[in-house]
């Protein structure tokens, strides 16, 4: 808890209805999904509570941050920046850290609609923002996550590939110029925004750091608080007037001319993969997605745990590897193109497609939920808690040896009956940038309400992590803290000695929450001369 | 739900604060609606469930609330006026006939503090020629306040002495102007007692009657309005469907309810009735807010927070007719004597040009006053 003094001092920035110190504030940040496994990691019981936060404090702009970031300097308290908040990681690693909810940051400052990006805040939402921008004809990215996450700390903090990544990227990738408060308290504008040349750039004129402002998969805290970002945009071809008819939870989306959805099965991987070539070469869709078995269909395409077990008994092992692809095109002929392109595919690589057979119908909503980026939600229909294991972006070839090797160790502790019954397929893989890389993960469903299943969770990601250093998959989500980067570094160019470095640089003082990211180290650890 | 896990795991003592969080809620069920599609989950259980527990162990409600229970016992409403001035709103000129079997159960808002609700209701029934009575000077409290803000212990014995009330009387149909009263003869009574009453809310009523070409409007009603769904006659005014079964592992890791479990989406609300009838005056015309039906803005009145939380009452409020005002609506109508007093005091707050009618209001001018 903090002393009268650092108080006063918060509430003199940000008023004293905008700072809390009552555990049941504190307790709402330290309630986060996946709280359970990242707890069985640390040693502890499998609760969904992690640390609270010393105090929680309410910015409304960049100078009240700034503000708190030199209190925290002056009494040497550490601080986390939250924003919509989803993961261990949107909590505070550890005791001793006021945490920064950003929620009164929520606007989005422009939307160059000429040069197709918008300029936004860091509590400003995917769907909030694509809501807006879809009126002037255009789409922004939205992490698979949802449409309730922050665009601004899938970009700046984090990563984020969703289901129209295809054609509208990963978020990494959609960042441009950042506003960036760091934990000296000092303001770092990167890109075109450091020459006053307006926020169109990532990468100059001026400073181009986001390579060491987020890395891969971003500091999730550990380097300061970014304000504002500017993050790309997309043509958007269809309305942005989306007409929804019926009540829940009985909808039903009016699907608008020169969209269609395909779901190609495949009865094996060799056919899938030669298919998920062809449609990346010929580059259509606005959603490509690749998973496997009748489980993941049905929970991909169900609104109800009911619906989802019907789906499941109904279709029996009638669904393999299969891929997703909905079209939404600009004109009637570039809708005729896409089309004949796809039936082509389906026709020379054998596929079949469920939909047109109709052996499955999917709801139309889904096809308003794809673009959304609401089908992932989904994975929370059977019980409620589900984590992905290895997630990587990658080639074809070698995210389909991903879903490979998950199945095999998913089906081991399928029969140990710590995690759900999905037949050990359900993988979910999404094209990025058309398919010129690919991201793969394993979603898996576990009891967060049973010991057992939680800690067969962990022993079960632990295994995939092992597969992944053993058959050289890539690095999988979820390498946060000391003990991950550790457990990694040596065995992809020390990465982690440069990132301690960066750290170093950027944090001489360690005052931003560095347990989701890497802390300073010793000496030799921070020694390049060993890398 | 987090904080009510960790209440229930003893991570928190009671502090204002954890109060304040607790009762600041207007039980709007807004939550269920989002909550409650896809997976099925019930936030609003939760928050009155966690109430409950505020109570039993000694902390809740909010000091405001806890008048309520003595006037209720001693006066038989929450506003503590006395019993006998329940039937002052009839003013001598409305008639009851003893020997009807629908009640009009006026309900203590528009008994005390909404007049105009119950004397315009009356005055319809009354024009009509249909026959009905009230139960005064048995009409009690229908026990909302108390249910709502956790004090489910007295609340219940409230609820059945109101059925006794009810059986002795040999009632099988209850109309009612309130949407509260609607929502606990409805659902509430149902759950926690088993009732099997027909229930209709004056509106449901009124536009029967229209259908059936008993109610007409005669007059012109020249106004542009925009209709506020109450929570208690909207989302929450679903009915109450019983079940009873049990949680089966029907996959491997996966349990679900057998039989499926009815959800109450908060979709089959009382909506387009309303509507029905504001669409069939003569002169209105009727604009749409954004947020509507099983998505509309509570009025911020609800679940005690209008006692509790005044001025949260009137922000959230003033915020809806910030919306009604959006649509170019002259005035706000609404079925709730609730919705009413909190649109009535934000309006003079805010000083809005904004009217507000009770839908019966709006039923007798078209009916030519």
């Amino acid at each position: 808890m903090i002393d009268s003094t650092v108080r006063k001092a918060l509430e003199e920035v940000v008023g004293p209805e905008n700072v809390s110190t009552d555990p049941a504030i504190l307790d709402t940040y330290a309630f986060q999904w996946c709280g359970e496994l990242e707890n069985l990691k640390k040693g502890r019981e499998p609760s969904r509570f992690l640390d609270r936060p010393e105090a929680v404090v309410l910015p409304s702009n960049t100078e009240e941050i700034q503000a708190i970031v030199r209190i925290c300097n002056r009494f040497k308290l550490k601080f986390k920046a939250h924003s919509t908040g989803l993961g261990p990681w949107a909590a505070v690693s550890g005791p001793g850290v006021i945490l920064m909810d950003l929620r009164r940051m929520n606007r989005i400052i422009k939307i160059d609609e000429k040069n197709m990006y918008a300029i936004i805040e860091p509590y400003v939402t995917g769907a909030q923002l694509q809501a807006e921008v879809m009126k002037k004809g255009l789409n922004c990215h939205m992490p698979g996550a949802g449409p309730n996450v922050s665009p601004l700390a899938s970009s700046t903090s984090l990563g984020g590939i969703g289901f129209t990544s295809v054609y509208t990227g990963y978020s990494p990738r959609n960042l441009l110029a950042v506003e960036w408060v760091l934990p000296s308290g000092e303001i770092l504008r990167l890109g075109s925004l450091s020459t006053n040349s307006g926020w169109f750039s990532g990468d100059g004129p001026g400073p181009s750091l986001r390579g060491i402002m987020r890395g891969y998969m971003g500091a999730m805290g550990g380097l300061g608080v970014f304000t504002k970002c500017a993050v790309k945009l997309y043509p958007w071809p269809s309305s942005a007037s989306w007409e929804i008819e019926g009540v829940s939870p009985n909808y039903e989306f009016c699907v608008p001319k020169w969209w269609r959805l395909y779901i190609i099965n495949y009865p094996d991987w060799e056919n899938c993969e030669n298919a998920l070539y062809r449609i990346a070469e010929a580059e259509v869709g606005v959603m490509v997605m690749r998973e496997s078995g009748t489980p993941s269909l049905a929970v991909t395409f169900s609104h109800s745990i009911e619906e989802m077990a019907n789906l499941i008994f109904s279709l029996g092992t009638i669904v393999k590897k299969y891929i997703v692809v909905l079209i939404a095109a600009n004109s009637q002929r570039e809708f005729d193109y896409q089309t004949k392109v796809m039936e082509e595919i389906i026709r020379k690589t054998g596929g079949e497609d469920l939909v047109s057979t109709g052996v499955f119908k999917p709801p139309s909503i889904s096809y308003a939920e794809a673009i959304r980026n609401m089908l992932g939600q989904h994975a929370f229909i059977a019980t409620s808690s589900f984590q992905s294991t290895f997630g990587m972006a990658d080639t074809i070839r070698a995210a389909l040896s991903v879903a490979g090797a998950a199945e095999k160790i998913k089906l081991k502790y399928i029969d140990k009956g710590v995690i759900a019954d999905d037949g050990g397929e359900a993988s979910w893989g999404s094209f990025i940038e058309h398919g010129h890389f690919m991201h793969m993960e394993t979603p898996t469903v576990y009891d967060v309400t049973k010991s057992e299943s939680c800690k067969g969770m962990v022993d079960y990601m632990n295994e995939c992590y092992e597969r992944n250093l053993e058959d050289n998959l890539g690095i999988p989500f979820f390498v946060v803290g000391d003990r991950e980067h550790e457990r990694w570094g040596p065995r992809c160019s020390n990465y982690h000695l440069w990132l301690r470095k960066i750290k170093e640089a950027f944090d001489p003082n360690n005052i931003s929450d560095s347990g989701w990211y890497i802390s300073p180290g010793s000496k030799k650890s921070s020694s390049t001369k060993e890398v | 739900m987090a904080i009510a896990l960790a209440l229930l795991k003893r991570r928190l003592e009671y502090t204002n604060e954890l109060l304040n969080v607790i009762y600041r809620c207007s039980a709007c069920g807004g939550c269920n609606v989002s909550c409650n599609y896809m997976f099925g989950l019930e936030p609003l259980e939760v928050i009155m469930e966690l109430r409950n527990k505020c109570v039993e162990d000694g902390f809740g409600p909010m000091p405001k609330h806890r008048e309520w229970p003595d006037y209720i016992r001693e006066k038989h409403n929450p506003y503590n006026e006395d019993h006998e001035k329940r039937i002052a709103w009839m003013q001598g000129s409305i008639e009851w006939d003893e020997n009807s079997d629908l009640v009009y159960f006026v309900g203590c808002t528009p008994s005390y503090r909404r007049v105009e609700i119950a004397r315009e209701t009356a005055r319809i029934l009354n024009y009509l020629d249909i026959k009905f009575k009230i139960l005064y000077p048995n009409e009690y409290c229908c026990g909302s306040p108390l249910l709502k803000t956790g004090q489910k212990k007295e609340a219940i014995e409230l609820m059945k002495q109101n059925v006794k009330f009810f059986k002795n009387a040999g009632v099988k149909k209850i109309l009612t102007s309130c949407a509260g009263c609607y929502h606990m003869f409805k659902v509430e009574y149902p759950k926690n007692l088993g009732t099997k009453f027909e229930v209709l809310h004056t509106a449901e009523f009124l536009d029967n009657l229209r259908r059936e070409g008993k109610l007409r409007f005669e007059k012109s009603v020249n106004l542009i309005v925009t209709y506020h769904d109450p929570c208690h006659l909207g989302r929450l005014g679903e009915p109450y469907i019983p079940w009873e079964g049990e949680l089966v592992e029907v996959i491997p890791g996966v349990t679900m309810p057998i039989p499926p479990k009815p959800v109450r989406y908060g979709s089959n609300g009382i909506y387009e009735v309303p509507r029905n009838l504001l669409k069939s005056i003569p002169g209105i015309k009727l604009v749409e807010m954004e947020r509507i039906r099983e998505y509309a803005w509570c009025c911020g009145a609800g679940g005690g927070v209008k006692a509790a939380f005044p001025d949260f009452a009137l922000w959230a409020a003033s915020k809806r007719i910030e919306e009604a005002k959006s649509t170019g609506a002259e005035a706000i109508v609404s079925c709730c004597p609730f919705c009413s007093t909190n649109f009535k005091d934000a309006i003079t707050a805010t000083g809005e040009k904004m009217a507000f009618y009770d839908l019966t209001e709006l039923v007798v001018k078209a009916m030519g006053g």
